[in-house]
């Protein structure tokens, strides 16, 4: 890996973590007033489908989590198990591809 | 070991050396506090012993005293610093002006924002405490470590410096700036109170905005 890339790694770390921070408020709200308002699986369905504002929140939360995640993850694999290279590189890049289907597909399910 | 007012842990290692193991191997020049050479690990945190007073960390009628961590030991309490300042070099810790002998003298204000920084961390001794204090250092044997990225930062700031593309390079990525992990074990450390913490803080900022320009 060169000096640019490890960069631009970290600056997509920084800048995730920036947008996870505010989608981590938003959702923890979210969760205490749909528990708090009393709201069944139905009516949280009925308000969530075909909402865009909302299909658009939690795409970028996943998002976030698919790029965040994996390169924490990496620093992870080289300072604790001495684990670098290629192949940890691939394994990351699957898990981020893992991370981005799973959320994706909760969120979808949600929606549509 | 008899007990001294104001006796330091490098009496009580030099007593030893003197009085009871003659083949005790340590390393001391200044014994005051000026030349960095005495560090060691005074109950397992690193310390210059010169400047540390018995009192003051002994515990149970006890210390105990090791090597520098993140260092080869050559023997007992010396340890092998040449890894330490050949970090210093790959962190491009050499400065590189542009004037030559025939330019007047560069003048820098004191009260500049950029000099302001340098003054923060323009004292290092070159010591090792902040080396021996780092995870990152034990974690990552290639991390540049604090003291070297310390003394990018000074040139980073230095007006008269033309090696700064050079320099934001060779301390950026994995074994440079990007590796800390913000512990601020180096700072909490420092004998000499300096903040390589807040240093490697600016070389992130730096290298980021050299890289949104394109320039890295």
């Amino acid at each position: 890996m060169t000096y640019k890339t490890e960069t631009m790694l970290w600056m997509a770390q920084r800048a995730s973590a920036a947008v996870l921070a505010v989608c981590v408020v938003v959702h923890l709200a979210t969760i205490i007033y749909a528990v708090q308002g009393g709201l069944t699986a139905a009516e949280i369905l009925g308000r969530t489908r075909g909402n865009a504002a909302w299909f658009a929140f939690y795409s970028v939360f996943v998002l976030a989590v698919s790029v965040h995640a994996p390169i924490g993850l990496r620093s992870i694999c080289s300072e604790w198990l001495r684990w670098r290279g290629a192949s940890r590189e691939f394994v990351l890049v699957v898990f981020a591809a893992i991370l981005a289907w799973a959320g994706m597909r909760a969120v979808l399910a949600v929606f549509a | 070991m008899p007990r001294e007012p104001s006796q330091t842990v490098l009496d009580v290692v030099t007593y030893i050396q003197r009085k009871l193991d003659p083949t005790l191997a340590y390393r001391f020049a200044c014994r005051v506090g000026m030349c960095g050479s005495c560090a060691m690990t005074v109950n397992g945190v690193p310390r210059w012993t010169c400047r540390t007073h018995v009192d003051k960390v002994v515990e149970k009628d006890q210390i105990t005293v090791g090597p520098l961590r993140n260092l080869p030991v050559i023997r007992d309490l010396v340890v092998d610093m040449r890894e330490f300042f050949d970090k210093w070099a790959r962190a491009k810790g050499e400065f590189r002006g542009r004037q030559t002998k025939a330019d007047d003298f560069a003048k820098v204000e004191p009260q500049s924002a950029p000099r302001v920084l340098v003054d923060k961390g323009i004292e290092c001794i070159g010591c090792g405490v902040c080396y021996a204090a780092c995870d990152v250092v034990k974690w990552n044997p290639d991390y540049l470590g604090p003291a070297a990225l310390n003394r990018a930062w000074t040139l980073v700031n230095d007006v008269r410096d033309e090696k700064n593309l050079e320099r934001l390079r060779a301390v950026a990525g994995d074994a440079g700036c990007h590796a800390c992990h913000s512990h601020v074990s180096c700072t909490e450390r420092c004998p000499k109170h300096l903040s390589p913490t807040a240093a490697i803080a600016g070389l992130k900022r730096e290298v980021t905005k050299a890289a949104l320009r394109g320039d890295l």
